[in-house]
């Protein structure tokens, strides 16, 4: 027993009744986190347990508990295989590629709305770019197909009947990899307008007034008003999606890619795919899984560390 | 702001509390429930549930479903209710077979008690992990009419190091590929129909420059497609004669297939894909055509001259053949065996004698009904009335063939619209002999093309080799491969459509790849086990 003072006694039993004070009067706050947490717990905490089947020879038979530990065996096999880095790279790269491409035509697209004066012909326009977030990469593949095959693809039809020798947008991997990245920004640009705009509302209309007074013209007003209001958006939006560049969705590649592109279309979770779903060995993928998740970490806090030095905007 | 630091930290305690009581929950959730395979039989008194897995591939007729028509009946009337059980279907897609099953299998409760698949990698793996019931001894209580149907040769496909893991079933027709050609634009340019590779790459070319269907430069003279049935009739002609060892060593399985990646000739094949792509003699976009959805317009359109196919697929009724008819009045098909090897004969893989791998998870409390329900169906008359439905109305018999009948109402048509995935012991028609079996096919197509069927039926079984058979499972083959299948496509892919002069260092460099990627694994430990079968 260490003696403890009257007064720290003291201290904590008044620290006491503040808390209990303090619970009464906001417990419907915490009540209503209840619902939030349980949620992350269930689905994002709990599932990280089979991250153990990483270190395990998993069977599927004998369960998680059931199978023998290997230590670190797994992660030299997959370290070892020439795929894994060529997948590696492939997200890397088709990631940055979308980056440099994709993460621009939300914003543009936004301003361009934003700039409009018809307000029916806004609300069209934005209802129409809209459209693709929500059909399935299942149909658009079928769609691209129809558009971009090489020999009775829609464009190429035209190509040929111009005279020109057909250009094979699905089977040359240059040509693929700018097939891929358009069908992007195509599908997500519209909807990725949503947080532009709303950001874009926020701005008090009194600035471009006063600007409209200065004699500063529409092009002079979007560079020194509506960017600058823009920034912690676009900062935002960048940190998540730098943190993004190692995991990447699988529909897409494995949808718009195909055998005679696989040099580029093989990316980290069609690799997963493979060797798990499809060769059950799902202790490689789990290893690849873990390694996405702790990279992807290390590039989110850095990109947010970097963004709070740089320019002093951070999200966490 | 020194309450709330607390308050703070407080909660934080008891968020870690909350998580690790969850770890916990969930680390006792995740433990697999461990019982005996066989379980007692339900015929005193309570009624037991047996589960069995049936494809679906969408097809079912209006007023059926899949787990629920005229056959999933017939199965309750004559099985199940004798014996005091309730037959369900548990449908899988067909196309994600393996993949459903595989996320059926680590389910654990959920799992059907019969369960199937065709690819036998999948099969060893859940035998080496000893997820299934040994079979043997069930067999030998509860089985005898599935032995005698069934056979030794066949059930030792079913085998795993010496125990009985698998009931495969018997096929009854081991043909694969039959080749077509229009005859009518042969007719056209008055030439012959070509009966080596050499000659067929003169029709080809022939097709390409005179364009005898007048499709408007859009003629593809070889229908191509990134599907066995299309690139292993011509790769495996070129493929020079083998010794035992040679086969045995340096063919690789990948999947269900024998594959001759490192087979000598397999270079001279690519080479030759290489020259019909270069000058436009094949389908430009074969490699993303996997389905063969592509090639079957393409032929259905009257584009192709030449392509090669399952034997019987063309012919089946609103198939490809007939859309073609509708399409090209005039346009005929000839079945022909073309492409030939330097001994002037046409080499061809056949099937392995068996089809799926029906097994029992060692979860299941109904091993014992679920052999019985295997064995019915192999017992009397049940399997033939499963397979042809009802005579009379479905078929009549001739010379114990069953005859389709083509006036059948369209209520009897649908009733064995998916016998082949319902009766699964075997794999198409048993008659008793491989000419019958054949006959019943032919005689089940539609009566105008019934000859044409036949001669296709003779193309696919004209100078084939079996799979090559182990009595033990390749390890690596199991492992490595799904992905080295995907690998061998690849390289026919990318040595194709190379130009001419890059072919070479393509060849080099993919070949290299597939090495890498667990083909050389795939040779050491074939080598290995041929030294030890000497």
């Amino acid at each position: 027993m260490s003696p403890v003072s009257g007064r720290n006694r003291k201290q904590k039993g008044a620290n006491a009744l503040k808390l209990g004070m303090y619970f009464r009067r906001h417990w419907q706050l915490y009540a209503l986190l209840i619902l939030p947490i349980s949620y992350f717990l269930l689905f994002k905490y709990g599932p990280m347990y089979g991250v153990i089947i990483a270190f395990k020879d998993f069977n599927f038979f004998q369960g998680i508990n059931g199978s023998k530990w290997i230590g670190f065996d797994a992660f030299r096999e997959v370290f070892a295989m020439k795929d894994f880095y060529k997948t590696l790279r492939n997200t890397l790269m088709l990631n940055f590629l979308d980056l440099l491409l994709s993460f621009p035509a939300p914003l543009i697209l936004a301003i361009m709305l934003y700039e409009l004066k018809s307000v029916w012909f806004k609300k069209l326009s934005q209802t129409i770019l809209y459209i693709p977030h929500f059909i399935s990469w299942v149909i658009i593949g079928g769609i691209v197909y129809q558009v971009f095959g090489t020999q009775s693809g829609m464009i190429n039809n035209i190509v040929t009947s111009l005279g020109f020798d057909a250009i094979p947008f699905l089977t040359d991997k240059n040509d693929w990899l700018l097939t891929y990245l358009l069908v992007g920004v195509w599908q997500s640009a519209g909807w990725g307008t949503i947080i532009y705009l709303a950001a874009l509302t926020g701005i008090n209309k009194e600035l471009f007034e006063a600007a409209e007074v200065d004699g500063a013209g529409r092009l002079r007003k979007i560079w020194s008003i509506t960017l600058p209001s823009l920034k912690p958006t676009i900062v935002t939006l960048l940190i998540i999606n730098l943190g993004n560049m190692i995991a990447i969705g699988f529909e897409r590649p494995y949808i718009i890619g195909n055998t005679a592109v696989r040099e580029y279309s093989d990316v980290l979770s069609t690799f997963v795919y493979r060797i798990g779903i499809e060769s059950g060995q799902y202790t490689l993928a789990t290893v690849v899984g873990l390694f996405q998740a702790v990279v992807g970490l290390v590039f989110v806090l850095g990109a947010n560390y970097a963004s709070k030095k740089l320019a002093d905007q951070s999200i966490l | 702001m020194a309450i709330n630091a607390k308050t703070k930290k407080k909660t934080s305690i008891l968020l870690a509390l909350t998580l690790v009581c969850t770890l916990l929950l969930s680390a006792c959730g995740g433990k697999d429930k461990e019982n005996g395979s066989s379980g007692n039989s339900g015929a005193s008194g309570k009624q037991v549930t047996l589960k069995v897995e049936v494809f679906d591939r969408g097809n079912s007729p209006a007023g059926s479903t899949i787990t629920n028509n005229y056959l999933t009946n017939y199965v309750q009337d004559n099985f199940g209710k004798p014996n005091n059980i309730n037959v369900q279907f548990v449908p899988v897609p067909r196309s994600e077979e393996v993949k459903k099953l595989n996320v059926l299998m680590a389910s654990g409760g959920d799992v059907p008690d019969i369960v199937f698949t065709y690819d036998s990698a999948t099969f060893y793996r859940y035998a080496q992990q000893g997820g299934l019931t040994e079979l043997s001894e069930l067999i030998e209580q509860h089985a005898p009419n599935l032995k005698s149907f069934l056979g030794e040769d066949t059930l030792a496909y079913g085998q795993f190091e010496g125990q009985q893991f698998a009931i495969p079933a018997k096929r009854s027709h081991l043909g694969k590929y039959s080749s077509f050609i229009r005859q009518d634009w042969l007719d056209k340019l008055n030439l012959p129909i070509p009966q080596t590779t050499d000659e067929l790459y003169n029709t080809l070319k022939a097709f390409k420059e005179k364009d005898p269907g007048q499709t408007g430069g859009k003629v593809i003279p070889l229908g191509m497609a990134l599907a066995p049935a299309q690139y292993e009739p011509l790769i495996w002609s070129f493929i020079q004669p083998l010794t035992d060892e040679q086969r045995i060593t340096l063919t690789q399985q990948l999947g269900s297939r024998d594959y001759p990646t490192l087979l000598p000739g397999f270079k001279d094949a690519l080479q030759f894909m290489n020259k019909l792509y270069n000058e436009g003699l094949m389908s430009v976009d074969f490699s993303l055509d996997e389905d063969k959805k592509k090639l079957s317009e393409d032929v259905s359109k009257g584009l192709v001259g030449f392509f090669s196919e399952d034997d019987m697929n063309p012919f089946y009724p609103d198939g490809m053949y007939a859309t073609l008819q509708a399409n090209n009045p005039g346009a005929t098909l000839t079945s022909v065996d073309v492409y030939s090897n330097s001994e002037g004969k046409h080499p061809k893989p056949e099937y392995a004698p068996i089809g799926l791998f029906i097994m029992i998870p060692k979860t299941s409390d109904r091993a014992v009904e679920a052999i019985k329900y295997l064995d019915w169906m192999a017992s009397e008359n049940n399997l033939f009335n499963m397979q042809n439905g009802v005579e009379g109305e479905n078929y009549t018999l001739k010379d114990g063939v069953p005859v389709m009948k083509a006036d059948a109402t369209e209520e009897a048509k649908n009733r064995i619209y998916n016998w082949g995935d319902m009766a699964i012991i075997s794999n198409g028609k048993q008659l008793g002999d491989a000419d019958k079996n054949v006959e019943a096919y032919v005689l089940g197509m539609p009566e105008q093309y019934q000859d044409e069927t036949r001669r296709a039926l003779t193309v696919s079984r004209n100078d084939t080799f079996k799979p090559v058979k182990f009595d033990r499972p390749i390890e690596a083959q199991n492992k490595y491969g799904t992905g080295l299948l995907d690998k061998f496509h690849e390289i026919v892919v990318q040595t194709t459509m190379a130009k001419p002069d890059k072919f070479e260092s393509t060849f080099e460099s993919m070949m290299k790849d597939y090495m890498a990627n667990g083909g050389q694994a795939i040779l050491d430990e074939r080598t290995k086990v041929y030294e030890s079968m000497k």
